[in-house]
């Protein structure tokens, strides 16, 4: 890469940085979740003393407890790389570990990872080395001064406010009671609901993840939970329109149903947008109350999941599969029943043809925002 | 018109792929030749080959986290949008990097 191209647009684009994080962390904290779920399901222990004998059981439990030590660096290190390319990688991953090790995990991890990437990306652009130096640049100067510059900040500056942070902050949402609990499940539902994956879905879902490293399971299975009430909400007013012979949805959005159904179950709501798209202020009303109701007793409930993802297919590995199926099914029956009951009727006469062939309403787009690079 | 994309959401498994159809279908019916990279969590899928890329008129970025590979890019005209921008309105969307294409 040239000079010219490593100096970044002025944008900030944090967003795009943590989006990023995310994404390379949600296979890791898939496969990590899974394997302390199958651990701990049969019978499995955390080994102290790797000389000693184990069983296999207690081997996977450690190596999905060994994966969710692994995030904090993870999540530097991609935050890094994001902001500054490969030279972000090394420096992310050993702040990670500082993070990880002071108790500063998530919160530490993510703002380690922001600090790295723009002290590389400082150094490469203003210091400048002799061209006998330069191959040392990439390969020592970068990684060590931006570790050391980072590392020293974390031990002993911002890594105090974070772990002071992360301690209230799990130990305000253990501690919660009653209502509180209520409250805040609902909200969370409602939010993980809301945009059907879209950005505020993602902040629930980065808040959850976030308190599943630090071992608070329910905001988890309150995002898996208001994942699913879309899909599962549409379908059960669908299936409430055939049965009381009361159409409320196209032939398109039938199909659009049918396949909204099945992505559902794998908790993926974004099968539900063409369904929103089509009537958006009820089918959202409609999906975050129901996971609002659904994220509340779920939490009520205290029932926790140590997967952050993987829909249906989870539920064996939460702390009360039963009740989680229950505020499962009363969040989509709220949704269905609000859907139902609110959406209007529409004509069964339509052409079908004429329906598919109508293009979909686009919305309308902020051209200012359109530039090229 | 001849458009390369590259399509990528945070996790990689929904919305690249939905943004990859739009992009697909507005390009169809506006008549324009383009192809479509997505970089799920799966890994690079149907990758642009450089021929493409060089007779690209522009290239679409619709994209959420960092993708690889935009050195690929370099001397291109490149628009850079989110997925959700590209899901909601792809037709719009091209035809205003049209308009600022001749521009």
């Amino acid at each position: 890469m040239t000079s010219s191209t490593a100096i970044p647009r002025p944008k900030l684009e944090l967003k795009k940085h943590a989006l990023t994080a995310i994404s390379y962390m949600l296979p890791l904290v898939v496969a990590a979740g899974l394997l302390i779920a199958i651990g701990n399901l049969t019978g499995g222990t955390v080994i102290e003393d790797y000389s000693q004998e184990y069983t296999w059981q207690s081997a996977l439990l450690s190596l999905g407890v060994l994966g969710m030590g692994l995030l904090p660096p993870v999540i530097s290190a991609a935050i890094a790389y994001s902001i500054s390319d490969r030279p972000g990688i090394a420096p992310g991953l050993l702040i990670g570990m500082i993070a990880g090790s002071i108790g500063a995990g998530f919160l530490g991890g993510m703002l380690g990872g922001f600090l790295v990437g723009w002290v590389v990306l400082a150094l490469r652009r203003h210091l400048r080395v002799p061209v006998w130096a330069e191959g040392l640049m990439p390969m020592m100067i970068i990684p060590l001064l931006s570790t050391l510059i980072v590392g020293l900040l974390m031990f002993f500056v911002i890594g105090i406010p974070i772990v002071w942070a992360t301690e209230a902050l799990t130990g305000f949402l253990t501690g919660m009671q009653g209502e509180a609990r209520l409250v805040f499940g609902a909200i969370l539902g409602a939010m993980a609901a809301f945009d059907f994956g879209g950005p505020v879905n993602k902040t629930a879902s980065l808040f959850a993840d976030g308190l599943l490293l630090e071992g608070v399971q329910e905001p988890e299975a309150v995002k898996v939970l208001a994942s699913m009430v879309p899909p599962f909400g549409v379908g059960i007013s669908f299936l409430l329109s055939r049965l009381l012979r009361r159409p409320i949805y196209t032939r398109q959005e039938q199909d659009n149903i049918k396949i909204a159904l099945p992505m559902g179950v794998c908790m993926i709501t974004e099968g539900v947008i063409p369904i929103a798209a089509a009537d958006i202020i009820r089918v959202v009303v409609a999906c975050t109350s129901g996971a609002a109701v659904g994220g509340a007793l779920s939490m009520w409930w205290g029932i926790g999941s140590p997967v952050p993802s993987g829909g249906l297919f989870i539920v064996p590995a939460m702390t009360n599969p039963l009740l989680f199926l229950a505020a499962l099914a009363i969040g989509s029956t709220v949704t269905g029943l609000i859907l139902f009951a609110w959406k209007k009727k529409v004509s069964e006469e339509v052409d079908p043809a004429a329906v598919v062939a109508e293009p979909e309403e686009e919305k309308d787009i902020d051209l200012s925002e359109i530039r090229f690079s | 018109m001849k458009l390369v994309a590259v399509a990528a959401c945070t996790s990689g498994i929904a919305h690249t792929y939905i943004a990859k159809e739009k992009i697909l279908g507005a390009a169809r019916s506006l008549g324009w030749d383009a192809s479509v990279e997505t970089q799920g969590t799966i890994g690079t899928e149907t990758p642009l080959s450089p021929e493409d890329i060089a007779a690209a008129d522009v290239v679409l970025l619709a994209v959420d986290i960092k993708v690889g590979g935009r050195e690929r890019f370099e001397g291109k005209r490149v628009v850079e949008v989110g997925t959700s921008t590209v899901i909601a309105s792809p037709t719009k969307l091209l035809t205003a990097i049209e308009q600022k294409l001749s521009e």
